[in-house]
């Protein structure tokens, strides 16, 4: 050991090739693009568009309700090292994204530059405020319905804007985004043809939900929204609005309730019980940790739902 | 948050708008949002499914010939006024309060003082970013006292090697709840090292703090603090009210800290933070101030799983020593005192939490700031916590103080706040 430290201390120019190495080679190993989205639905999104070239994380799990995450200290820490990041926008990561943002110590990913992307910017948006809105109609998003990634033709937009702007920030692989964008599109529209064969029983069906986060996946996928267990945006279901819904759901022979597993489904398990429809808890978004793509998390909703209905409309 | 504000405006102006340019779609202008009517509209069981679809097809085809009347959302000169505006938020803290004793001894400046209703704190909250190098932020407080600039601040956002800069009137980040806003307490009253030490407001002053990043796998920061050492409710055991001057680099205040941060998992959290404050004292010039600290943070949050359930422990001890007297450095010279609070929250239910909080501080004889506080003071808490929304919320909390040099104190808030604007983010 110490002759080889001797050795060293004669070769000046071999340290400082062995430092080089140790410096550059984890960099070298992390060449792929870093990008961090705030929610799953995103990072599913931005791996279609990236594909080898670029390494995605989510800051949220699928099982976390977005509005309500904690500005834990690690997730800056992902930011600090990203080169992209994705939000959804629309006020939905405002409890928690400006801290972490504001921590992360990375000018190439504050909102204004290249690096930040609102997606909500590109999406055809729901539900946007036409009057003056204030809280007292609960937890409304001025700007618009953020839950827009569950409708395939947003996620279209979203991943061909993604795909331009690491085009942009990675303009060697620029082609390479461009196609991966389109071949996922390609595929969607296979899908969406399945999707709409596997729902086409059941179009125009009116469904009940538990938040107002599903009206761009039924509008997709030509169910009917007839009224939300949460009395307003954020509000809990109080007895009395519940009443209501549980006769609505019987006057209109609803088959079905649908909610994030985020949500407490004791509620609308009852409800489902009293008014004979069938509940329904879906992800809140692809679980991009196991490698689930976004065509798999639609592929497994409209098949829970799709299988739901079946099961109501035999029952009936 | 801007943008929630600026569509806000915006729809507010825009909808005059709308009624002048397409008189024919007020109707459906005034509606909040689009499906709201139609699950009014069948609330009513008569109505068979197949009207209700009729009807709502009827008033989608009429909200589209709004839409292609009216011009896309934040879009128009006004937009752009209203996106320059800072994010406003005003905070209201008031609390009815009962005391076993008429002149309780109260530490924190922003704690009910005496039976009756109090005004806590109305405060003003504006952020904005001034330029693409620099985020401002504002906390004024008003009280029957009058104004006060609690904190007002820039933060750098791009300068390298993982560094930021915070210049104004800031608390300095001395622990952990000491750099927090009365809006973010789990309790109602400020903790009683925090009173002691530093003094009612919490320990600020105007200055400049740098903080690195470090590069490390886990989340370590380093924090360099200097501020005038002087106020009398925010720097008692330095200068306080007595303001010496500073006629040297040694008449500031110097708080230096590192924060740690432990991702246990998905669902668990841990940060632990060592912390230290240098300054003059105004006992004698030459004297100076030593306070040590070191505070933990141990969180349980589900996030694998759908749950509303939140349990936490927040603890942290204080050392203080403090030179009464100059070059005769006897141990009797020296004054240390330690001070100590701990507290477990629980939320168990989306509006529900309780906590439980344990307090001590221990005195010293003669001492010049606290000549009453010669012994150890202990107090026991207790609250009940209930949020109708993330925007208000209501508080039962009882408090019970037993300082060794005099008789025990009960005490009982019924506190309650609200906050309207825009819902500014919290730190961990």
């Amino acid at each position: 050991m110490r002759r080889v430290l001797r050795d060293l201390v004669g070769r000046p120019r071999l340290v400082l090739a062995l430092v080089l190495a140790l410096v550059l080679a984890p960099a070298a190993a992390v060449a792929k693009l870093n990008v961090v989205a705030t929610v799953p639905d995103l990072a599913a999104l931005a791996r279609e568009a990236g594909g080898d070239g670029v390494q995605v994380t989510a800051l949220l799990l699928p099982t976390q309700d977005p509005h309500f995450a904690d500005a834990r200290p690690h997730l800056a820490l992902q930011l600090n090292r990203a080169k992209l990041v994705l939000v959804v926008g629309l006020g939905l990561e405002a409890g928690w994204l400006p801290v972490l943002l504001g921590g992360a110590r990375n000018p190439a990913v504050q909102s204004g530059s290249d690096g930040y992307l609102d997606a909500s910017t590109v999406a055809t948006l729901k539900e946007v405020p036409r009057a003056r809105v204030d809280r007292s109609m609960g937890d409304i998003h001025p700007g618009g319905n953020p839950h827009y990634l569950a409708d395939p033709e947003n996620a279209v937009r979203v991943v061909r804007a993604i795909a331009a702007r690491l085009a942009k920030l990675d303009a060697a692989r620029a082609a390479t985004y461009r196609a991966n964008a389109e071949r996922f599109v390609t595929s969607l529209r296979g899908a969406q043809r399945r999707w709409a064969a596997e729902l086409a029983p059941y179009a125009r069906t009116p469904i009940v939900a538990y938040h107002r986060s599903w009206i761009y996946f039924a509008e997709a996928m030509g169910l009917r929204i007839v009224e939300h267990l949460e009395p307003k945006p954020g509000i809990p279901p109080s007895a009395a609005h519940v009443l209501r819904v549980v006769q609505l759901m019987r006057a209109s022979k609803v088959p079905l309730i649908v909610q994030e597993e985020y949500y407490p489904d004791r509620t609308a398990a009852l409800v489902a019980q009293k008014a004979g429809a069938r509940l329904v808890v879906l992800r809140g978004g692809a679980d991009v940790r196991r490698g689930e793509t976004y065509l798999q998390r639609i592929d497994a909703m409209v098949r829970q739902v799709a299988s739901a209905l079946r099961i109501a409309r035999g029952s009936r | 948050m801007l943008a929630r504000w600026a569509a806000m405006a915006l729809v507010l102006l825009d909808t005059g708008g709308v009624a002048r340019a397409a008189p024919a779609s007020r109707s459906a202008a005034s509606r909040p949002a689009a499906s709201a009517p139609a699950s009014r509209a069948s609330t009513r069981p008569a109505a068979p499914a197949d009207d209700l679809a009729d009807l709502q097809r009827a008033m989608e085809a009429d909200r589209q010939a709004g839409d292609a009347a009216r011009p896309k959302a934040a879009t128009g000169f006004a937009s752009v006024l209203q996106s320059l505006n800072p994010d406003l938020s005003l905070i209201l803290d008031i609390a009815l309060a009962g005391f076993s004793d008429e002149e309780p001894p109260v530490t924190g400046g922003h704690d009910p003082q005496a039976s009756g209703f109090s005004l806590q704190a109305l405060e003003l909250a504006a952020s904005a970013s001034v330029d693409p190098y620099f985020r401002f932020n504002a906390n004024l407080v008003f009280s029957p006292e009058g104004v006060e600039v609690e904190e007002v601040y820039a933060t750098t956002l791009a300068l390298p090697w993982n560094l930021q800069l915070r210049a104004g009137q800031l608390l300095t980040r001395f622990g952990r709840i000491n750099a927090t806003h009365l809006h973010s307490w789990v309790f109602s009253d400020q903790v009683l090292v925090l009173g002691k030490f530093f003094g009612g407001d919490g320990n600020r002053g105007l200055g400049a703090e740098l903080s690195l990043l470090m590069p490390l796998p886990w989340h370590v920061e380093l924090i360099a603090t200097a501020t005038n050492a002087a106020g009398e409710g925010t720097a008692r055991s330095f200068l306080g009210g007595s303001d010496l001057g500073v006629k040297g680099p040694g008449d500031l205040q110097y708080t230096a800290a590192v924060k740690q941060f432990f991702a246990l998992g998905d669902n668990w959290s841990l940060a632990w933070g060592l912390s230290g404050a240098f300054g003059p004292n105004a006992t004698e010039r030459g004297n100076r101030t030593e306070i040590y600290g070191t505070d933990l943070y141990l969180k349980y949050r589900p996030i694998t799983h759908g749950s509303y359930t939140v349990v936490s422990l927040d603890a942290e001890w204080m050392f203080r020593r403090r030179q009464v007297a100059r070059h005769r450095l006897g141990p009797d010279d020296v004054l240390g005192d330690h001070g100590f609070y701990a507290y477990l929250f629980w939320r168990f239910t989306r509006r529900w939490g309780v906590a439980g909080r344990y307090e001590y501080v221990s005195g010293v004889e003669d001492d010049p700031l606290d000549p009453e506080w010669t012994s150890l003071r202990q107090r026991a808490s207790g609250n009940i916590t209930f949020w109708p929304t993330e925007f208000s919320r209501v508080r039962l909390q009882y408090d019970y103080d037993r300082p060794a040099w005099r008789d025990p104190v009960h005490a009982l808030f019924l506190a309650m706040e609200i906050a309207v604007g825009a819902h500014g983010a919290h730190a961990f």
